[in-house]
């Protein structure tokens, strides 16, 4: 094996979790999801000499990984279904599966910065870099996005109190 | 026990849902050198396809004929088909965007499309973004069909019979705009596209009942019918 498949095994094992969990979390659905990120690794691959000085290749990987997701859902002659639908459920009621349910109900945007955040554990300026925007509009969407998880949260945790 | 998360930081609020959705199993990764070999195809494929288009560059530049690959823009044109949605790549550089207004458009599948003829577009569902004042120009980068339509004015009975088509014109978009479409269910079927600054928009969970400057009602009908 030559030092650039070797290095790029490394960073294909040691990315494809956090990538994979990025997307579902966006596109809320788990088998295309991953059928997305592997097309996309295999790109990364085919890029190798690119991708390897980018400055946050996780973060290519998923954007890759969403902008091939059409031409998939294309070639599969079908429309995505509803987000979640092929999830292992939660436990109803529960405060995972109320996140869950208030993360894909979030505008795209919000639900971009904050995978972006959670799993990839970019900082402000890289995913700014990473959509194309400001970053003072990063700190927008995070901000809305978290405020309404956090409105999620209190709500679980009050229906669970009246119980 | 009864706690509260008013006083959660935004990092404590981002633990909890990444904690929620590493709940999620992944599966395994697929062997590395199967996906290496994924990637040596494509990128055989690429550059076969990059050598026939050198070859066929250089025997139409042979024949003279400039206008196939010299400074003419270079559209392609083409047409994606879903359920929901029928966007077409025009010769003169437009897209004509036709919406099938009873099946529910999936948001990330028609961003990406609209993505991948180079039109910057947001799409949410049960979501619309606009900007305040709005960005000039709506009348110049969407037209409906048929017979146009001004900015900020609603299409009118528009029932879920016809299906409603916009024509879109990438190239004159200002710079630092891009499209929203917002996608309703309930309480009425409902479209909506707006230009927007893509550095200053608000967003609301409800189709607009009074419709701003600079945006366009694509479909409404009540729920049901």
């Amino acid at each position: 094996m030559s030092n650039e498949q070797a290095e790029f095994t490394e960073f294909f094992q040691a990315s494809w979790e956090p990538c994979v969990r990025a997307v579902v979390a966006i596109v809320g659905t788990q088998q295309l999801a991953e059928d997305q990120v592997a097309e996309a690794f295999a790109r990364a691959w085919a890029s190798w000499r690119k991708v390897s000085r980018h400055p946050a290749p996780r973060a290519w990987v998923v954007r890759t990984a969403l902008n091939t997701g059409a031409s998939w859902w294309r070639r599969r002659n079908r429309e995505l279904p509803l987000a979640g639908h092929d999830l292992p459920a939660a436990p109803p009621g529960g405060l995972d599966a109320s996140l869950q349910t208030a993360l894909w109900r979030l505008p795209a945007r919000q639900r971009e910065v904050i995978a972006l955040r959670i799993f990839l554990d970019l900082d402000t300026a890289t995913i700014a870099r990473q959509l194309g925007i400001e970053a003072g509009t990063v700190r927008m969407h995070m901000s809305r996005g978290v405020a309404a998880l956090r409105r999620e949260l209190t709500l679980a945790n009050t229906t669970e109190a009246d119980q | 026990m009864n706690t509260t998360h008013d006083d959660m930081s935004d990092d404590d609020v981002l633990r909890a849902a990444g904690t929620s959705l590493s709940t999620l199993p992944v599966a395994a990764p697929p062997a590395a050198q199967a996906i290496m070999a994924r990637g040596r195809t494509r990128r055989r494929r690429t550059l076969t396809g990059l050598g026939l288009a050198g070859t066929a560059g250089a025997a139409a530049l042979a024949l003279g004929l400039t206008g196939a690959f010299g400074s003419a823009p270079a559209y392609s044109t083409g047409t994606i088909r879903t359920a929901a949605f029928t966007l077409t790549r025009n010769a003169n550089g437009t897209d004509t965007l036709t919406i099938n207004p009873r099946v529910l458009v999936e948001p990330s599948t028609l961003q990406n499309d609209l993505a991948q003829y180079g039109i910057p577009a947001m799409v949410d569902a049960g979501s619309f973004c606009s900007t305040n004042p709005a960005p000039a120009g709506f009348s110049q980068v969407v037209t409906f069909s048929p017979g146009g339509t001004a900015a900020g004015q609603a299409v009118q009975g528009n029932g879920p019979g016809p299906q409603p088509t916009i024509t879109i014109n990438p190239s004159a978009m200002p710079a630092g705009t891009e499209l929203s479409f917002g996608v309703f269910q309930l309480p009425t079927h409902e479209g909506v596209v707006a230009l927007i600054d893509k550095n200053s928009y608000t967003c609301a969970s409800t189709a607009p009942t009074a419709l701003p400057h600079g945006a366009l009602v694509v479909y409404a009908f009540p729920a049901g019918s």
